[in-house]
């Protein structure tokens, strides 16, 4: 479904990726561990068209580096952003339609919207209420929320956990595997907490330094080989 | 006798002040939305208003309404020109390309539009000298005659130009708010300037609203400069009068919200006119500024601003 071949991405003077390559197929939970300032988020933004990068990436065949940005979402693919950024000044309800803003959300808006409100109660009850005053586990309900309002195919979440409580990160991933379970949608996944992430997924890459330094089934990606990769020893 | 002049500025002051909140809401969609600081501004009203000059000579077989007419056919004019300076200028400033500048492109900007507010200026100074013009109309020296009723002399005078140009302001902006709360289009400008990576990731064409909110600011201050000009004589360097006023609007408003910009160059209004009871003529913008101050040392986040930026 999606391919990454060759990735590279510089800022000014420093590389964030070096050749990353990867691949996720129709279905699947991909996790990407991996170290903090591994080029995990630049991975996403690359693949969302937000830095400039060179390489190869395809999504169902379509080239989408040779595609502006704007064009990416429309394809299928939602991108929930590291540190989520909603739309502070705007209503729950109206982050949820800027979501459903792409050929597909369109088209599917009622049942897309029944689904997330069947999965997040709480987004219903305050649905009126400006986003920037959600707390921040309401805030990544409300970031998933509106990425599933486009009717995807691909779900790419970055840091779902981040600056959460053990308590709603756990409701947070909940979410997260409640979505893989009803199906039609793959999912591509960065985490800090990799033990969570690693558990669940059918694959996992452990990026470091911009590359891939390792990857398989989780039960191939050892304790012992992740602290390696973590912690160099 | 007091009260008869009391009403009479205040009066004066809402029809000054809703054409005022009308350059405060078309500054409102480029700064408070989309946060690009803008010095041409009053620039864009001053070409607005030796637009109107122009066309209500076109129109003047029209009779009275052609100054109104001309006002608003300055809107699509504007429209374009500004959708174009963003397209080929301030787009290089702005938007996603901005978010790793330093200060998000602010300084690039400011020099930019200060450039593009010399620019304007000076051509206009080239292209039509320094004379003031205006339209010049039989509604504006002319006033409908309100009795007041607590005795048999005293009346209140409604100029009629300003009058209608006030009722023309409130017209565009109520058409503007619901355009920017209601629609898709408007919905999609706010997302932009809230977070314009996260809306390029919805699949928004952030840089097609970018210069669409551009092109509506530089409209709407093109159509108040049409409006003023039937009471307040154009020259190349106007703007730099109304700019000040309208940055302080939209900030007394509160940034970032459209009526509350409209309600800012309302007070502006007022205050100026009411000033004239108590203070002589030329302190009228010290008092203006006095409230101003007085007004953000009791809500920062102006009239209405709400401190959303809460994680």
């Amino acid at each position: 479904m999606l391919k990454v071949e060759n990735l590279e991405v510089r800022y000014g003077g420093s590389q964030a990726l070096r050749g990353t390559s990867l691949e996720v197929r129709a279905g699947e939970l991909v996790a990407v561990v991996g170290p903090n300032g591994a080029g995990k988020t630049t991975l996403f933004k690359a693949i969302s068209g937000t830095v400039p990068a060179t390489g190869r990436v395809t999504f169902e065949g379509a080239d989408l580096l040779a595609m502006p940005a704007k064009r990416r979402a429309h394809l299928g693919i939602a991108h929930v952003p590291e540190g989520r950024k909603i739309f502070p000044s705007m209503s729950v309800l109206e982050n949820l339609e800027m979501g459903g803003s792409t050929d597909a959300g369109r088209a599917g808006r009622v049942r897309a919207f029944e689904r997330i409100f069947a999965m997040f109660p709480i987004l219903a009850e305050r649905r009126a209420q400006l986003a920037g005053t959600l707390s921040g586990g309401q805030q990544q309900m409300l970031a998933i929320g509106r990425a599933l309002a486009s009717c995807p195919r691909l779900l790419m979440l970055d840091e779902p956990s981040m600056g959460l409580s053990p308590v709603m990160a756990d409701t947070i991933f909940d979410a997260v595997r409640e979505i893989r379970r009803e199906g039609g949608v793959t999912i591509l996944l960065v985490e800090q907490r990799v033990t969570d992430a690693l558990e669940d997924c059918d694959r996992g890459y452990v990026l470091e330094g911009g590359r891939v330094v390792m990857s398989g089934p989780p039960s191939e990606l050892s304790p012992e080989k992740l602290r390696r990769a973590y912690l160099g020893m | 006798m007091f009260i008869e002049s009391f009403l009479q500025a205040t009066v004066a002051g809402l029809t000054v002040g809703a054409i005022y909140g009308l350059t405060c809401v078309g500054l409102a969609l480029i700064f408070g939305i989309m946060r690009v600081i803008n010095f041409a501004q009053g620039d864009f009203m001053m070409v607005g208003m030796y637009l109107a000059v122009g066309l209500s000579a076109l129109l003047a077989s029209a009779g009275l309404a052609a100054p109104f007419v001309a006002a608003l056919l300055v809107a699509p004019v504007l429209f374009i020109a500004g959708a174009l300076l963003h397209r080929f200028l301030v787009s290089r400033t702005t938007g996603l390309q901005s978010v790793g500048l330093s200060a998000d492109g602010h300084q690039a900007q400011l020099i930019l539009t200060l450039g593009i507010a010399l620019v304007l200026q000076n051509g206009a100074m080239i292209l039509l000298g320094s004379t003031p013009l205006a339209v010049v109309s039989p509604l504006s020296s002319s006033a409908w005659e309100v009795p007041l009723m607590y005795d048999d002399f005293s009346t209140l005078f409604l100029n009629k130009a300003r009058t209608i140009g006030a009722v023309v302001s409130l017209g565009v902006a109520l058409v503007l708010f619901r355009l920017i709360r209601t629609t898709h289009l408007g919905k999609s400008l706010r997302a932009s300037a809230d977070n314009p990576e996260a809306a390029t990731y919805m699949g928004i064409d952030v840089d097609r609203a970018h210069r669409i909110a551009f092109g509506l600011g530089t409209a709407v201050a093109g159509v108040a400069g049409g409006l003023i000009v039937l009471s307040y004589p154009v020259q190349p360097f106007v703007g730099t009068e109304f700019v000040i006023i309208m940055y302080a609007g939209v900030v007394l408003g509160g940034i970032g919200s459209i009526t509350g910009a409209f309600w800012g160059g309302m007070v502006i209004g007022l205050v100026q006119q009411l000033s004239i009871l108590v203070l002589p003529l030329q302190l009228q913008n010290t008092l203006v500024f006095l409230v101003f101050v007085l007004i953000l040392l009791l809500r920062p986040q102006g009239l209405f601003g709400r401190s959303v930026e809460r994680a």
